[in-house]
């Protein structure tokens, strides 16, 4: 067989429709008048047809390679795309809601209200503070809707994303620290509780976001939690303000 | 089911893809069977026999440390598969070989000393495709038998289309030469 490098080495090309269309027709023309490098070509093909079939005909280790995998695995810390449990996040949404429904309930004869305040004083060292405060949404939520409630308390255009929000949370921290001497302990004590549990769904949903920024429904969920937070805050310090 | 197996029902993702990514062992070693043999394959057929184990545990091993960021956009097989080819391209680097292999080695094809098994010749043609020059067999592997374009290749490899090219008609010239006693 004689060979034709100058043609045979266009043939991948050719097989691989990777040349030109006046390229492919000199080709097509030197393959009619020459059998070698038909001859070729068609070699070519059953090597691709090969390569082809041994793509479908995987054969697995002739040991179990698993036993290293798994011994390997159990050393390494995986990181953890989600925490939560579907069933945990659930859960966490209905504590929420049952805190927050509670606390309607419980401050519904509350007829007192106050504007937003910058009282002074620390930060509540017996009411929780506030574990993402300073933090930012990195990779959260981009949602910054307004909190702007139907009741007398009024915190208008507090965005739930941005500085607005720290400022008011602690705002308010500083308020119901200041007139925390008018609720009486039972109160406190479900407000300090409630709080803890809101911080927890805020504190893991910022987990779960920090491994999967892109998960919308970890986004919503901070975001009711913080908003949540921020309702009850404001209940709760509302219940300060009244006679 | 964890969070991410209930985002896996809306994605298409296996369950025990979800499982593993949320640190299920037992759901890792379900994945790892279903895997396995086209890994193990790959990597055999890249980097040669003697080498296929050690790099495909440590395909596995990676597959679990990364399982957290795959997000059901493709295939798990397809994400699979790459994180592969770039394990295996990691390691031929880390031998610094990868100038020695684009070498022309005309010659390569006269080591092969193993008469042409017929009766298997899947193996046949794997012995083949080991004794092709590094480089032109992972270029080969991952065009013929993968099925990466050459650009992808290009990317992959640091190197241009155009020598991938060359080191694609190359391999499959030297498989021919081996397959022509068939």
């Amino acid at each position: 067989m004689k060979m034709h490098t100058e043609w045979t080495d266009k043939l991948s090309d050719y097989l691989d429709d990777e040349l030109e269309a006046a390229e492919r027709a000199a080709v097509d023309a030197h393959l009619r008048e020459c059998a070698d490098c038909t001859a070729v070509l068609n070699d070519l093909r059953r090597v691709i047809a090969r390569a082809q079939a041994a793509a479908a005909a995987a054969r697995p280790p002739q040991t179990d390679l698993w036993t290293g995998v798994a011994g390997r695995i159990e050393r390494i810390h995986q990181p953890r795309r989600v925490s939560l449990t579907v069933t945990q996040l659930a859960a966490a949404a209905v504590l929420v809601a049952a805190v927050s429904g509670g606390l309607v309930w419980q401050f519904g004869s509350a007829k007192g209200s106050r504007n937003q305040t910058s009282a002074s004083g620390e930060v509540a060292q017996t009411f929780p503070g506030s574990p993402e405060r300073g933090t930012r949404d990195s990779g959260g939520p981009a949602e910054s809707g307004t909190f702007a409630g139907t009741d007398s308390v009024a915190i208008v255009g507090v965005s739930l994303a941005d500085d607005q929000y720290d400022a008011a949370v602690a705002d308010l921290e500083r308020a119901l620290k200041q007139g925390r001497g008018k609720l009486d302990k039972a109160t406190i004590a479900v407000v300090e509780q409630n709080l803890q549990t809101i911080d927890q769904a805020i504190a893991q949903a910022r987990e779960a976001l920090a491994s999967d920024p892109a998960n919308s429904y970890l986004s919503g969920h901070l975001v009711e939690a913080r908003r949540r937070k921020l309702d009850l805050l404001r209940r709760a310090t509302a219940l300060t303000d009244m006679d | 089911m964890a969070l991410s197996g209930d985002t896996a029902v809306r994605s298409g993702m296996n369950e025990d893809v979800a499982l593993a990514a949320a640190g299920d062992a037992s759901a890792f070693e379900r994945v790892y069977r279903t895997h396995v043999a086209k890994i193990h394959s790959l990597t055999r057929r890249m980097l040669g026999s003697h080498e296929a184990d050690e790099v495909t545990q440590d395909i596995f091993v990676r597959t679990w440390q990364k399982l957290g960021q795959f997000r059901g956009d493709s295939a798990f097989s397809t994400w699979l598969h790459r994180l592969a080819v770039n394990v295996v391209i990691e390691r031929r680097r880390s031998f610094a070989i990868q100038r020695e292999r684009m070498t022309d080695d005309p010659a390569a094809m006269d080591f092969v000393t193993v008469a042409p098994a017929r009766a298997d010749l899947t193996v046949d043609f794997e012995a083949a495709l080991e004794q092709l020059p590094p480089g032109a067999r992972e270029i080969f592997v991952l065009h013929d038998v993968e099925g990466y374009k050459h650009r992808e290749i290009a990317v992959m490899l640091h190197i241009t289309s155009g020598t991938s090219k060359r080191q694609l008609h190359r391999a499959r010239m030297l498989m021919r030469k081996h397959l022509d006693g068939l």
